[in-house]
C-alpha cells in the first residue's frame, strides 16, 4: 500500500517535470537567441519649439527621430502650448460666440504673441455624444480663429478634437472644466 | 579661407577612411567641419516639404539632419506661408563646408 503511494507520487512528480522541461524549453531557446547589433546611445537634441530628438553621429551618417510618447505626442521640454483658453471665461455652455470681454482679451494675445501663426486645437469634456463635442470643438476653435484673423494674424491650422484629448480624466466637475479649452499653438 | 577649407575637407575624409566602429553617437564626429562637438547644440533652419509641411533641417559638417516639426497635439506643421521646397534661417551655421560634398 505504501509503496504503491510512494509509486503514485513519483509518477506524478515525473509528469510534472516533464510539463516543466515541456514549458521552459521555449523560454531556455528565447534566452539563449543572441541578438546581432551595435550600440546606438542617442543623445536629445531641442528644436527650436522646444521638443525632443534623438540624434546620432556614426561618422559619416547622422540620425534623427522624433522623441514622442506612445500616443504619438512630443516630448518638449517647455510647455510649447502658448495659449490655453479656459472656454468657461469665453463661451456660455453650448454656445460658439465669443463674448466682448473675452474677445479683447484674445486680441490682445494674438497681437502681444510675436508668432508668424498659429494653430488652433479645440477640446471639451465627455458631457453629450462624441459628435456633438467634435462639432462643438470646432466651432469655438473657429470663433477663436476668427479673432485672430480679425487682427491680422495667420491661422495656418483649426483643429477639433471634442472630448477625445482630455488633459484630466473626466470625473470631477473641476476636471471637467480643465477638458473645457481651446488650445493656441504659437509657431515662430 | 578656401585653403583652411581645403584642408578641413582633406582632413574629414582622411578621418572618414579611418573611420571604424564609433563608439560615441552623440557628438559629431569630424573635427574641422566646423560643427561644435555636442549633438545637441545644432542649430536648425526650416525646410518646408512640397505640401507645405514644416520640417527641422540641419547643416552640422559632413552631417545633415532633418525632422519632422510638430505641434504638442503630434501633429505636423502644414500650410507654411514659407516658399515650397526652400530652406530658410541658421541651418548651415554648423558648416564651413562648400556643399559640393
Amino acid at each position: 500500500m505504501l509503496n504503491f503511494k510512494a509509486k503514485a507520487a513519483f509518477a506524478r512528480l515525473a509528469a510534472a517535470t516533464a510539463a516543466l522541461t515541456l514549458l521552459t524549453a521555449p523560454l531556455q531557446a528565447q534566452e539563449q537567441r543572441s541578438i546581432v547589433g551595435e550600440r546606438y546611445v542617442p543623445t536629445i537634441w531641442v528644436d527650436p519649439d522646444g521638443c525632443e530628438h534623438w540624434v546620432m553621429d556614426d561618422g559619416a551618417e547622422g540620425f534623427m527621430s522624433p522623441h514622442v510618447t506612445p500616443d504619438g505626442k512630443p516630448v518638449c521640454r517647455r510647455g510649447n502650448i502658448c495659449g490655453v483658453m479656459p472656454t468657461d471665461q469665453f463661451f456660455a455652455t453650448d454656445r460658439h460666440s465669443i463674448n466682448s470681454a473675452g474677445k479683447q482679451r484674445l486680441q490682445e494675445f494674438f497681437k502681444s504673441a510675436n508668432a508668424r501663426t498659429f494653430v488652433i486645437a479645440g477640446h471639451t469634456d465627455s458631457r453629450a455624444s462624441d459628435e456633438y463635442n467634435i462639432r462643438l470643438s470646432e466651432r469655438r476653435a473657429n470663433s477663436v480663429a476668427q479673432v485672430g484673423r480679425s487682427v491680422g494674424a495667420r491661422i495656418s491650422d483649426v483643429r477639433a478634437y471634442g472630448e477625445r484629448d482630455p488633459i484630466a480624466p473626466n470625473t470631477s466637475a473641476s476636471n471637467m472644466a480643465k477638458n473645457r479649452r481651446v488650445e493656441i499653438y504659437c509657431l515662430r | 579661407m578656401q585653403i583652411f577649407k581645403a584642408s578641413a575637407l582633406v582632413a574629414a575624409v582622411a578621418m572618414l577612411s579611418a573611420c571604424s566602429e564609433t563608439s560615441n553617437k552623440t557628438v559629431d564626429q569630424h573635427f574641422g567641419d566646423a560643427s561644435s562637438g555636442g549633438l545637441s547644440q545644432m542649430t536648425a533652419g526650416i525646410w518646408v516639404d512640397p505640401r507645405g509641411c514644416e520640417h527641422w533641417l540641419i547643416d552640422d559638417g559632413l552631417e545633415g539632419y532633418a525632422d519632422l516639426r510638430r505641434t504638442p497635439d503630434g501633429k505636423p506643421v502644414c500650410n507654411s506661408e514659407l516658399p515650397r521646397n526652400t530652406a530658410t534661417g541658421p541651418f548651415k551655421s554648423g558648416s564651413s563646408f562648400p556643399d559640393a560634398l
